[in-house]
């Protein structure tokens, strides 16, 4: 429960003018940031209804995906996301309905029109590329767009790629880094590190405490920030993109964060966290950090942040109820795309 | 004979032969704490502690390059690749690696690797979590590939595989692992690897298959029953080395088959016995040989379309009555 009155102070690195960002961009972004919850805890919910048959989170990843998506020219930069990037693509202009539309495997799930599963978004128009499921091996896609901005000579532009840290334990990871390290492309890698592949803990994932220290070894240098802090991985995004769209090559950036739900909805966290950790992870949410930032700062006050919440719930509901409306996919339509046409 | 269900049956060997032979070691993602994805390894880390089942990073190249690394020091490692689509990832080291280092060494090195993996699809989990794979490595000459319908073969394979000097891949379906059946409780019992079994006798068709496929074909055989069709249903067990002698015998017999495989249906597993069953039983045959497969599609999400590209019992049923038809119309 938000507490009526706010709390003194508050802990982001950064004050937002100071960043060049408007009062109404921190709104914004946290107004997102609220919408991506609420879509993911219905998510959870038309799951247990056995609507959706796969579910997989992004809550407590919203201010690195926020943050990064902040920094990306939308439409322009590209961005080869993985599955737990639902705030991120939000974040770049798809909507809730969007997101249901692709959960529920309808035919105008812009994603792939109820082929793929949920969590492999994908958007021609805001040049978001989807990948496979198969872990750590969509970066090697970002490194190829970067590569064929040479040929296409399209300039002043990136490709930004995302992954957790357990996929930094596969060879087409690394050969991704290679490669873009050796042409110095203009890609920004982004680790969301969670500290978890599914049970997994990091130590027994990955042999160093942080992800950027291998960039060292690619050629290439390594960032950490905080993950749940926007303006802190905002402005290191910002910084990365802009050198690399530069000519100035490729950045590795560790976003440290963690994931407040399970792995998916086939996934029981509590065989492997125990609820202290979850809930010292839960005190610094992104969102209520962001929130504590607004209100501190005099950006809202705690009624406009309620009206908030009041008109997001609105706003999901409608979408979900469209989304449950809107037709399957025609089984004549099944061999559609298989080949080019 | 204990009741036990295939999840049970793969638990309780593992744990076996963990006990039997102090080489044996499971490796995989998730298998540890976790207890495997789909259960398979519960208890078996506090059991038998981290050194002896071991959770790895997410590096099936890795982890299986080890495995054959260590294969080769007389290890027995049996190594969970969390479902067959990840297995690509490891390919290289299975085929270029495992597969040929007896041979290519002269006979020097053996690779007493397990590796087990489900394969097909359950659910709506859509293209990348729902392929068959087993034919691309019942192709490899140089590997073992055995895929276990029941119970009671999970257990009489799994104990044959471990023990087996050859690289053994060892095909699960995740749509089995609830199912029940008997086990022997016999300590010494064990299944040859390579041998197929008549699991219902019949007369008018045979129907060839495996893994969950062969409990389809076992539910459509009763039910065929009922209409006064006799269907015999072959199961594989082994896909490499094949037991061509069964199916044969078996086609030879009731003059008729129809081969029901969950993978795609050009280049399955069913052009395989196709073709075993024409240049083995031609003059026996009264129709052509049917494959019902899956359709040749990444398995789509949405419920229909993911309903309408897998094999089931009614493909089956019109396949058996076609052939049962004679062989007057062969379109496809
Ligand atoms: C090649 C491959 N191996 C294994 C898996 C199963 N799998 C899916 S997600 C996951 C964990 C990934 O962890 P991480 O990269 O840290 O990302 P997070 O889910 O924590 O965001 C695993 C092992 C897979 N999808 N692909
Ligand atoms: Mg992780």
């Amino acid at each position: 429960m938000q507490d009526a009155s706010p709390p003194p102070g508050h802990d982001l690195q950064y004050e937002h003018a100071a960043l060049g960002l408007s009062d109404a961009q921190v709104l914004a972004a946290l107004r997102g940031m609220i919408v991506a919850r609420t879509v993911d805890d219905r998510l959870w919910l038309l799951s247990r209804q056995g609507k959706a048959h796969f579910v997989i989170t992004s809550a407590g990843h919203e201010a690195t995906q926020f943050g990064c998506a902040w920094a990306v020219q939308i439409g322009r930069d590209y961005v080869v996301p993985y599955y737990r990037d639902m705030a991120l693509v939000l974040a770049l202009g798809q909507t809730p309905r969007d997101i249901f539309l692709h959960a529920l495997g309808k035919a105008e799930d812009p994603a792939s029109g109820g082929r793929q599963m949920f969590g492999h978004f994908n958007s021609r128009a805001l040049r978001i590329v989807s990948g496979s499921s198969s872990v750590g091996s969509h970066p090697l896609h970002a490194v190829g767009l970067a590569w064929a901005f040479r040929i296409t000579k399209e300039t002043d532009l990136a490709a930004m790629t995302f992954f957790g840290e357990g996929a930094t334990s596969e060879g087409a990871w690394h050969e991704a880094m290679t490669i873009a390290g050796i042409h110095q492309l203009p890609v920004v890698f982004v680790c969301e590190n969670n500290q978890y592949a599914i049970s997994v803990p990091q130590a027994r994932e990955v042999p160093v405490p942080d992800v950027a220290t291998k960039a060292a070894g690619y050629g290439m240098p390594g960032m950490v920030v905080d993950g749940n802090d926007l303006f802190a991985v905002y402005a290191a995004a910002q910084a990365a993109l802009a050198r690399a769209r530069a000519g100035g090559g490729p950045t590795l950036l560790e976003c440290k964060t963690y994931r407040l739900r399970p792995h998916s909805n086939a996934d029981d966290d509590r065989k492997y966290r125990r609820v202290e950790e979850v809930d010292a992870w839960r005190a610094r949410d992104p969102i209520t950090r962001l929130e504590r930032y607004a209100l501190h700062s005099e950006l809202i006050d705690p009624a406009g942040l309620a009206d908030i919440r009041t008109a997001v719930v609105a706003e999901v509901d409608v979408a979900i109820a469209e989304a449950e409306r809107a037709p399957n996919p025609a089984i004549e339509s099944l061999l559609h795309h298989l080949y080019g046409e | 004979m204990a009741i036990m269900t295939y999840r049970q049956a793969l638990n309780d060997t593992l744990g076996e032969e963990l006990a039997r032979d102090s080489n044996v070691v499971l490796m995989g993602e998730e298998i540890g704490k976790f207890q495997g994805s789909y259960r398979i390894t519960e208890g078996l880390q506090s059991e038998f502690g981290k050194h002896r089942v071991v959770d790895t990073p997410i590096a099936e190249e890795g982890f299986v390059g080890l495995a054959v690394g260590a294969a080769m020091l007389g290890m027995r490692p049996i190594v969970e690749i969390m479902t067959i689509n990840f297995i690509l990832v490891a390919i290289d080291q299975i085929v270029n690696h495992a597969s040929k280092i007896h041979y290519m060494f002269g006979g020097q090195v053996r690779v007493p690797l397990v590796i087990r993996t489900p394969s097909g699809g359950v659910g709506q989990l859509a293209a990348t979590h729902s392929q068959s794979f087993e034919n691309w490595f019942a192709y490899c000459p140089g590997l073992k590939v055995v895929a276990p319908a029941t119970p009671y073969d999970v257990k009489g394979l799994m104990r044959s595989a471990v023990r087996d000097d050859d690289p053994v891949i060892f095909i699960e379906s995740l749509a089995l692992y609830d199912t029940k059946g008997e086990v022997p409780r016999d300590e010494d019992y064990t299944l040859p690897i390579g041998v197929a079994e008549v699991k219902r006798a019949g007369t008018d068709v045979t129907v060839v298959s495996y893994s969950r496929m062969t409990v389809v074909a076992l539910q459509v055989a009763q039910n065929l029953a009922q209409e006064g069709i006799s269907v015999e249903v072959v199961d594989l067990r082994s896909l490499r080395p094949l037991d061509r002698t069964t199916i044969i015998e078996s086609v030879k017999k009731t003059n008729r088959a129809v081969v029901l495989e969950e993978d795609w249906y050009s280049y399955g597993i069913g052009a395989e016995i196709a073709a075993t069953i024409q240049e083995g039983a031609f003059d026996y045959l009264d129709a052509p040989v049917l494959r019902v497969a899956g359709v040749e599609v990444p398995l789509p999400y949405a419920a229909k379309l993911s309903q309408a590209s897998k094999p089931g019992a009614p493909d089956l049923i019109r396949a058996i009555k076609r052939v049962l038809e004679g062989g007057k119309q062969w379109p496809k």
